[in-house]
């Protein structure tokens, strides 16, 4: 037995170290995940028996507005998220600071970061709200009445997008802090002695080692973006009127409120199907440099 | 250092900056700050509408213990503890392994097994939303801690897993070959190699895990039902619809749910600064 | 999250019966502990997602009183009210409660039908209650079986302050003329003439309920509910007219999507407006020294050739079949159901008692809706109550879209069409 197991450890061991997690993952995360693409195909209200419709769910949603005011918003979470890494880098090159006390001071801009977005999604309504909101009073000082941001249909993602942006912000900011930390001096040394100075300095010397940590700020950034429910559900249910929904909060409302579950999976399959496009993208990146190394 | 370092001499400019950074540190928390003012005030005055100015009284004991007098904030907050604290341990431990292996080991569908633990990672909640919720549910688990401990360990070995193998991989090979060259087994490489270098890693993501756990809303309504079971941010929307206007509560209870974390945060930051240091950047 | 017509009003208490799970000792909450350990073999588990900790309180004291007298263990569940929309279909499937909480009408004549709730004509016969509750028993009744016991009602309609009436020298409208004159007079008085808030949409519907219920009358009314009028119906016309007509004249709140029905109700208590249509739970966004300010009017008659048709909610508590201790179920809704304990639980909400033999309220709004509620000819339950939740989900969603862009209403009703051609399969 023993000599068995010698014999085959080297690869014995690490299967069993792996089966574990590859197992919960798998059937947690990875079956239930494909379940729902194949409960895209039934008609389903979640309680009573699953009837098969085909591609039914998927006909309907194309032929839905608000599937496509939920893709819109997708792509308008997508682009304003984007602003993340740039603000999270400038954030950190004005931290990136030895002084005493900044050590604090730069723990406390973090914070965002770790609250739950049901917090931040509630802080954000009472800064937005017309009549008691932090808004119209910056707007009272000048004189003008505040836009009411959430009732505004051409707003209101916007709006949602920005309180979402500050959590992502301060993730950035904290990649960003840490790569600046990392930096080869001798490289900054060098550029110094060439006369590089300032914005050139940042182009040239600096970002280029920060490649690998815009990458993950950036993916991260993305995928967040596409994921986006919490905020939505929590400030704006998707409203007025459905002009704030992303497919994740809409298929969400399908099952729950419309008792839609066949539909509300279709709704997930296309989301998945769009993530799948960046996730495959993340994965390319993160494994080529191994390739081309092996 | 870049951006260049104010000299220590020039202390009207380092009083300057730190001035600088003060301010839009104030900007940056406003709303936070806001909503500490708010927790503060007395009921009287959130209905007469003043959200914002200075609290004309502060109310930080009766309120705080409103909070949780009047509600079982103190039984989520047990429940949130009970459910996090096992899904770090899980999460750490299943990680650690399956990181190693996909690191240290080549096999067939090595990298289609990672790909999978990342793309799995960033999959939306609700598409595994229907399915995960009969699952429990048929396991006879719903509405039990063990089912968002077993849902969160699953979902956070993902993230956890990228998080591992990209810090295990970038250890020097040397040690690997020395442990290999002595003839120590995967486990005592495990145990005696690896375990003691990542520490910083293990700590890092002991306090991301922490903190997405905690922080999670839609799995605690998808899988729990009762107050015996429920986490503490589906018990602050719960207050949300009891407390209909009484803001200053909210935002105390709100106050509360973020303490956690912050902590963590605070207490932990060094680790949590080294590990996304060499887990994301060498990654 | 979204909330519904019965976010405030509603009551769901579940008791559930739920395994025992590894590392809570917490599950037998409160003064449970308290009690002897002896006659713990029975036992009875009860969810509540109250949304206010008066009734709680009061429930919490019947469940004791009747564990103390029964020696049947009674645990109570708190849920949060519109997660507890979700749960219920889950757990009357597996792991069942004993008694549940829910809605009466469409809502739970769907669980009916699937066989989901307990037929309790049986504690009808035993305990006389069609007698005490006359007509209501409709609403719990499914061919001529009932499946459970109805709670309080909430009577719809306009809500204004007493004081400033007075003080302003107003009187409540009785017609929608009426109420288009008092929109000029509250605003050159600088207040919103109807206090509206949409950001839960269903505010919007039941605005459309109360027009739809005065000009085209109940038995059209209930015809959409049921999906058999086409929402593109010629006698819908003057329903959204008028609407319009009312929403030109700048009668709601600006912005009304941003807030929900509590921040609307803040601005009547602030003197901000000078009317809102809700139910008697209108007084949670007062603070309580100014709820006997609060005054109730009926929505405004439009034309007078229609009889008086009125929202009238109706909760419910059931007894889901896969239950498993349905003979103290019984027992337990029957101490529940006696007048003064009903009477007790239901004060808090100021919602109007099945019960003929309730003892009088001291809450003048339950009067004052008791005492309407005479003259009342027939009742709807509320948009989101009497069609189905799909066709809802729509309806809601249109009527808050029509409330802020009146111009899009033949794009609004067409779209409401199409969903109601499919959900009901035409």
């Amino acid at each position: 037995m023993s000599h068995l197991w010698r014999r085959h450890r080297h690869w014995l061991a690490p299967t069993l170290f792996i089966l574990p997690g590859a197992l919960l993952f798998g059937v947690v995360i990875i079956l239930a995940s494909i379940e729902t693409i194949w409960v895209s195909f039934f008609d389903w209200d979640g309680v009573g028996p699953m009837q098969w419709v085909g591609l039914a769910n998927y006909e309907q949603l194309f032929a839905d507005p608000q599937f496509y005011v939920s893709l819109k918003n997708n792509v308008i979470w997508l682009a304003m998220f984007m602003l993340a890494p740039p603000l999270g880098l400038a954030l950190a090159l004005l931290l990136n600071q030895a002084i005493a006390g900044m050590k604090f001071l730069k723990s406390l801009f973090f914070v965002p970061l770790v609250l739950a977005s049901v917090t931040v999604g509630v802080v954000f309504t009472w800064v937005y709200d017309p009549t008691f909101g932090l808004l119209s009073l910056i707007y009272g000082w000048f004189g003008a009445t505040a836009p009411a941001l959430l009732s505004d249909e051409h707003l209101v993602s916007f709006a949602v997008v920005i309180a979402a942006l500050w959590p992502q912000v301060a993730f950035c900011l904290v990649l960003f802090l840490a790569g600046l930390n990392n930096l080869n001096e001798d490289l900054i040394g060098a550029g110094r002695v060439d006369g590089a100075r300032g914005f050139a300095m940042l182009l040239h010397v600096v970002l280029p080692q920060l490649r690998e940590v815009s990458f993950i700020a950036l993916a991260v950034t993305i995928i967040g973006a596409l994921r986006s429910f919490d905020m939505v559900a929590v400030m704006t249910s998707g409203g007025p009127f459905g002009s704030s929904t992303v497919l994740a909060y809409q298929m969400y409302e399908q099952s729950i409120f419309s008792y839609r579950f066949g539909y509300g999976a279709a709704i997930a399959t296309v989301l998945f199907a769009v993530m799948a496009v960046f996730i495959a993208w993340y994965l390319r990146t993160l494994l080529r440099p191994e390739q081309e190394t092996a | 250092m870049y951006p260049r370092p104010i000299p220590e001499t020039a202390r009207p400019a380092r009083a300057a900056y730190v001035a600088l950074v003060a301010a839009v540190l104030v900007l940056w928390l406003l709303p936070l700050v806001t909503v500490m003012l708010t927790s503060l005030r007395s009921f009287e005055e959130v209905m007469a509408g003043n959200y914002w100015g200075w609290p004309k009284s502060f109310n930080f004991i009766e309120n705080y213990t409103a909070v949780f007098k009047q509600t079982a904030l103190a039984r989520y907050f047990v429940n949130s503890l009970i459910v996090t604290l096992p899904s770090v341990i899980g999460v750490l431990v299943l990680s650690t392994l399956t990181g190693y292996v996909l690191s240290r080991h080549r096999f067939p569908g090595n990298r289609l097994l990672f790909a999978l633990f990342v793309g799995g990672n960033f999959l939306p909640a609700q598409i595994m939303m229907i399915p995960v919720r009969d699952l429990m549910v048929g396991l006879g688990l719903y509405d039990t801690y063990l089912a968002l401990i077993i849902f969160h360990t699953a979902f956070q070995t993902g993230f956890a897993t990228l998080f591992m193998r990209n810090f295990i991989a970038a250890l020097p090979d040397e040690l690997f070959q020395a442990a290999r060259a002595e003839g120590a087994s995967p486990w005592q490489t495990l145990w005696h190699v690896v375990v003691p270098l990542i520490r910083p890693a293990l700590a890092a993501l002991a306090i991301l895990t922490f903190t997405f756990v905690w922080n999670d809303y839609f799995w605690a309504i998808v899988l729990t039902q009762s107050d015996a079971v429920k986490p503490v941010t589906a018990g602050l929307n719960n207050l949300r619809g009891e407390w209909v206007s009484a803001w200053n509560l909210v935002a105390a209870a709100t106050i509360m749910v973020a303490i956690p974390p912050v902590a963590m945060f605070f207490l932990m930051q060094r680790h949590f600064i080294a590990g996304l240091t060499m887990g994301a950047v060498k990654g | 999250m979204q909330r519904n017509t019965d976010s405030m009003a509603g009551v769901a208490l579940a008791t559930t019966r739920r395994r025992f799970m590894i590392g809570t000792g917490a599950v037998l909450a409160g003064g449970l502990l308290a009690r002897p350990a002896i006659a713990q073999a029975r036992e009875l588990t009860i969810i509540s997602n109250i949304g206010n900790a008066d009734q709680r309180t009061v429930l919490q004291r019947l469940a004791d009183e009747y564990a103390k007298a029964s020696g049947v263990a009674v645990t109570i569940n708190n849920m949060d009210h519109e997660a507890h929309k979700t749960a219920i279909r889950s757990y009357l499937v597996v792991g069942a409660p004993d008694i549940c909480f829910w809605f009466s009408g469409n809502r739970m004549k769907a669980f009916v039908k699937r066989g989901l709730f307990d037929d309790i004509s049986d504690l009808y016969e035993r305990e006389g209650y069609k007698d005490v509750l006359g007509a209501t028993t409709g609403a719990l009744t499914v061919d001529d079986r009932q499946y459970g016991l109805p709670l309080g009602g909430l009577l719809w309609g306009m809500f204004y302050r007493k004081d400033v009436f007075e003080e302003k020298g107003w009187t409540a409208p009785a017609t929608i003329e009426d109420l288009l004159k008092l929109g000029e007079q509250a605003r050159s008085a600088g207040m919103v003439p109807v206090s509206m808030g949409t950001k839960e949409m269903w505010p919007a519907a039941g605005w459309f309920d109360h027009m739809n219920l005065r000009i085209g009358g109940l038995e059209k009314h209930l015809a959409l509910m049921d999906g058999k009028l086409p929402y593109t119906d010629a006698s819908l016309k003057p329903v959204f007219d008028k609407w319009e007509e009312l929403i030109r004249a700048d009668l709601f709140t600006p912005n009304h999507t941003s807030s929900g029905w509590e921040q609307a109700a803040a601005a009547l208590a602030q003197k901000k407006a000078a009317m809102m249509d809700l139910a008697g739970f209108i007084k949670y966004g007062f603070p309580p020294d100014e709820v006997d300010q609060l005054a109730y009017v009926p929505f405004p008659v439009i034309d007078p050739s229609i009889a008086r048709y009125e929202d009238f909610s109706l909760n419910s508590i059931h007894i889901p079949k896969n239950g498993k201790n349905k003979q103290d179920a019984r027992d337990f809704l029957a101490y529940f159901y006696k007048p003064e304990n009903l009477a007790a639980f239901l004060e808090a909400e100021s919602a109007v008692p099945p019960r003929n033999d309730c003892p009088p309220s001291k809450d003048p709004l339950i009067n004052a809706a008791v005492e309407s509620m005479k003259t009342v000819v027939g009742t709807a339950q509320y948009y989101d109550r009497d069609t189905d939740p799909d066709m809802a989900q729509e309806g809601l969603k249109g009527f808050q879209e029509f409330m802020v862009k009146p111009e899009r209403r033949d794009q609004i009703l067409e779209r409401l069409e199409g969903t109601r051609k499919r959900i009901f399969k035409e």
